[in-house]
């Protein structure tokens, strides 16, 4: 096909910006660390760790994961868009949107304000669970409360309106947590719900990258049926798609991942949101070419948004929530605004 | 959803601290634009606590301070050093930039993240003992001129507070009653207002000055709403400077929903106050409780 | 063939389908007809399994639909919906190549190129192939979805018959491509493997284009047979409240109301 050979050379100019950007999170930032300091880190990190300067540490320990990281976060985050647009059916739809985010925010919020209170300890891996299972709760209880009782089917305009409620009930619950929390506790919170990555370490990039890249190659595997959705679900049964179980996979790998990331950076919005259009507008909805692509921008995204929070007022940084969505609001916008794209 | 990010923005501005971050990075957006002059220091040291900072210059060992926390406001000379951002809010490379030594801070520090990754970088990171009364604060002073070898100066600042102090605890035996007074920290946000309890550093200078803070609460701020501003009644109401100078005058301050009614706005007691003299004990306590006195007293009575 | 038997179909105290009793077979053009609210969709949603009947069993040959597995069933049978609407922008060929989902994994091969190719072509929207569907006209659409569903049965299996169900597929249509299509779908009939059954509201074009004509009258079968047979005054009377004079004509028969 044309589109084919389009597409691949749409990917690798992604690719080679992908490379830009994350060579520029890596050079920059507000501690000046220079190119031979950058590589002799990489050097002594797997020969001879202890003899590091100070630089080269805060190049391995804080600059480099943290650009990983940001690689990471912005394809799930994306990936997670395109999923739950195609899955919805509807373009202004983010991972967010069936409870996951709003619960893994609740799930952090409890952690925070009483993890002491419970015996449960996983060490490092407390909170992320804590966030999961949030999210886990938040997401099903969107689902059975959306099944109708007649058909025992959920529609997805059902599906999107128990989302909004359910949403509006643990963003509540955030709300009443960090009202009752003591004050180290609350900062916590509100850090944590603004969305940074200034937290990333060598831990939170492996867990989040394995997690995320099982979970994008499943999307993968999935993106053709995916695709039958856009027709509707019933003309998607009649094409050999098991819908129902199609939902299913598709929401558990959006939970997975979204709730994953989520642990570690907060709620980061928009990427998702716009990702997936800029795409479309590229090559259509495929969502073969589209998930690829997304992975690719969602990161390129990302990286650019967290140098801008880390650069903007260096030293101080700003919460990467509101670069996105400073970024992201006119972006979509302009989107939603434009003659050649239709919804 | 949309909805979302936008929620957390006014959830968050709720929760005071990123408002208090925004309004004192738009505030004071040149402080990060500062030249650090101090490029050859062998020792450099980053202080994250405005009560440190204040007693540190009082004591005249600023020479190997680099940069602090953007709360840290006095002296006004303390604005030329760059500053690391806001202490609750810090990056790790962002203090990492400049090039510590050692950092000094009163344990108020955040987020947990950062001060983790910068225990990992293994840098030198001092706290003294807490200074929340009169007399830990007097230790704090001694201790931190005891660090600097500043013992003389600790004595002498020491010695000022007392006397301040005194005089301040003599003329309010001539006070025959207690000003009821209402502290608002930044002025009014979505409505509500920020306010100083019984439980702050600010109570504790009013009720030396003579006063009785009008609000009780568990925290030492509290956000609470016009009724219970209205309900409080005060006889004076106090407002931090930036709050103040954003809503620009005491008329623009009086016609506030719950501010109206107040016997404060009747008879126009409603002054600006640096926050820097209010929100925690230093070498200028006694100063500014006498300051306040003056205030909250007028006619010494 | 198609059997169906003794369906019913009800939901609370609405009786949608009672006692339908009808055979559908190949290389016949096999329309229902119906006022409103006859059972015209429902009979059609249960000959796609969309919903279960109450009652009763669509066999296809011997089997039993509810036997069939989901993607089995795409491989032999094709649903065309009315007004289908994409949310996000495709290409044409690319909503065509849907079709061929059920019959490759990964990627397409060529076979399946060509087919797109040959059904858009058969259908005329081989000019629009990489046109954005959303930009497309009512009747442009529904071809482009004429063409997809074509592809999907466009091979004949080696045991079993292809079906080709279709709701409504004329509505937005003008009189040209209505006739243009149908004369279209007489040709594929040809082919003595391929079963169409589908869902008109126009009583012209099922008398001018039926082979078999099945009338469907609150939930059951008021005739079924040939044109001639089902189109009489005293049927069109029973179900649509209508006096219509029917007259002979050279191929068939012609409606006057």
């Amino acid at each position: 096909m044309v589109t084919n050979n389009h597409s691949r050379s749409t990917t690798f100019v992604l690719l080679f910006l992908l490379i830009g950007v994350a060579f520029i999170s890596m050079r920059y930032g507000a501690v000046n660390i220079s190119l031979d300091e950058i590589f002799s880190s990489f050097r002594k990190y797997f020969t001879n760790s202890d003899s590091m300067s100070l630089n080269e540490r805060i190049f391995m320990e804080i600059r480099f994961p943290r650009a990983l990281l940001c690689i990471i976060v912005g394809a799930c985050l994306a990936v997670g868009g395109t999923l739950m647009q195609a899955l919805f059916r509807n373009p202004i739809v983010e991972p967010g949107l069936v409870g996951t985010s709003s619960g893994a925010a609740f799930g952090a919020a409890l952690y925070f304000v009483l993890g002491a209170s419970f015996k449960f300890n996983a060490g490092v891996w407390t909170l992320p669970l804590a966030a999961c299972f949030g999210a886990i709760l938040s997401t099903s209880l969107v689902f059975v409360l959306a099944v109708s009782k007649e058909s025992g089917r959920s529609s997805i305009v059902k599906l999107l309106l128990t989302g909004i409620a359910i949403n509006a009930f643990f963003m509540s619950g955030v709300g009443f947590l960090s009202y009752i929390a003591r004050d180290p506790q609350a900062r916590s919170i509100t850090f944590w719900g603004m969305g940074t990555l200034s937290g990333a370490n060598w831990h939170a990039v492996i867990i989040v990258g394995l997690i995320n890249i099982v979970c994008i190659l499943l999307a993968l595997v999935y993106s053709k049926q995916l695709n039958t959705l856009l027709l509707g679900e019933e003309e998607a049964s009649y094409i050999g798609i098991d819908v129902k179980q199609l939902k299913l996979i598709i929401l558990s790998i959006n939970v997975v991942m979204i709730s994953s990331a989520t642990a570690f950076v907060g709620i980061i919005s928009f990427v998702g949101l716009i990702v997936p259009h800029l795409l479309r507008m590229l090559h259509g909805s495929d969502n073969r070419i589209l998930i690829k692509h997304s992975v690719l921008l969602g990161a390129i995204i990302l990286s650019l948004a967290d140098t801008t929070a880390r650069l903007l007022l260096s030293p101080a940084e700003l919460p990467i929530g509101i670069v996105t969505s400073l970024i992201g609001v006119p972006v979509f916008i302009s989107l939603l605004r434009s003659k050649n794209y239709y919804f | 959803m949309i909805s979302l990010p936008l929620f957390f923005y006014i959830e968050h501005m709720k929760k005071t601290f990123p408002l208090v971050f925004f309004l004192l990075c738009l505030a004071s957006c040149d402080r990060f634009g500062n030249k650090d002059t101090k490029q050859e220091n062998e020792k450099r040291i980053v202080c994250i606590s405005k009560q440190y900072s204040e007693i540190i210059f009082a004591l005249g060992a600023q020479k190997d301070i680099v940069a602090v926390d953007i709360s840290s406001t006095y002296p006004p000379e303390i604005k030329k050093l760059p500053t690391v951002g806001y202490h609750r809010a810090l990056s790790a490379e962002g203090v990492l930039a400049a090039k510590p030594t050692l950092i000094l801070h009163d344990n108020n520090i955040g987020p947990e993240h950062v001060v983790k990754q910068l225990e990992l970088l293994k840098i030198p990171m001092k706290v003294f003992p807490k200074g929340a009364t009169l007399d830990s604060a007097k230790v704090l002073i001694k201790e931190i001129g005891a660090y600097f070898h500043k013992e003389q100066e600790a004595t002498a600042l020491c010695e000022k507070l007392d006397n301040d102090m005194s005089r301040v605890l003599e003329a309010r035996k001539s006070y025959k009653d207690t000003v009821k007074v209402l502290v608002i920290h930044y002025g009014q946000a979505n409505n509500v207002f920020l306010i100083m309890t019984k439980k702050s550093t600010a109570a504790k200078m009013i009720e030396w000055a003579g006063g009785e803070i009008a609000v009780d609460d568990e925290k030492g701020m509290k956000q609470l709403s016009a009724e219970v501003i209205a309900a409080s009644n005060p006889d004076v109401i106090l407002l931090t400077d930036f709050g103040f100078d954003k809503l620009g005058s005491v008329e623009k301050i009086k016609e506030l929903p719950g501010i109206a009614g107040t016997k404060a706005a009747k008879n126009n007691h409603i002054f600006r106050v640096e926050e820097h003299d209010l929100v925690y004990l230093g070498p200028r306590t006694g100063e500014n409780t006498l300051l306040l006195q003056k205030i909250i007293h007028p006619g010494g009575n | 063939m198609i059997t169906i038997e003794n369906i019913g179909y009800h939901i609370g105290h609405n009786t949608l389908l009672k006692e339908v009793y009808l055979q559908f077979h190949p290389g016949k053009l096999n329309l229902i007809i119906g006022p409103n609210g006859a059972g015209k969709s429902t009979l059609i949603k249960i000959l796609c399994n969309q919903i279960l009947p109450d009652t009763g069993s669509v066999l296809f040959e011997q089997r039993d639909i509810k036997s069939i597995s989901v993607k089995e069933m795409a491989k032999m049978r094709a649903v065309l919906s009315q007004n289908i609407e994409l949310v996000f922008p495709m290409k044409v060929n690319e909503v065509v190549m849907m079709g061929r989902y059920p019959h490759f994994n990964a990627s397409p091969q060529k076979r399946d190129f060509d087919i797109c190719e040959e059904t858009m072509s058969y259908f005329g929207v081989s000019d629009l192939a990489s046109r954005n569907y959303m930009t497309l006209s009512g009747g442009e659409k529904q071809r482009t979805h004429f063409a997809r569903v074509a592809a999907q049965i466009w091979e004949s299996n080696e045991n079993e018959c292809r079906y080709l169900f279709l709701d409504e597929p004329l509505t937005f249509l003008d009189i040209y491509y209505q006739f243009d299509f149908l004369n279209k779908l007489k040709v594929l009939l040809s082919a003595s493997d391929l079963i169409v059954v589908g869902v008109v509201h126009d009583l012209h074009l099922a008398a001018k284009f039926a082979d078999n004509i099945s009338l469907l009258y609150n939930g059951q079968v008021l005739a079924d047979g040939s044109v001639e047979s089902v189109l009489t005054k005293e049927n069109i009377k029973t179900a649509y409240r209508l006096d219509a004079e029917v007259q002979s004509a050279l191929n068939g028969i012609r409606l006057q109301f």
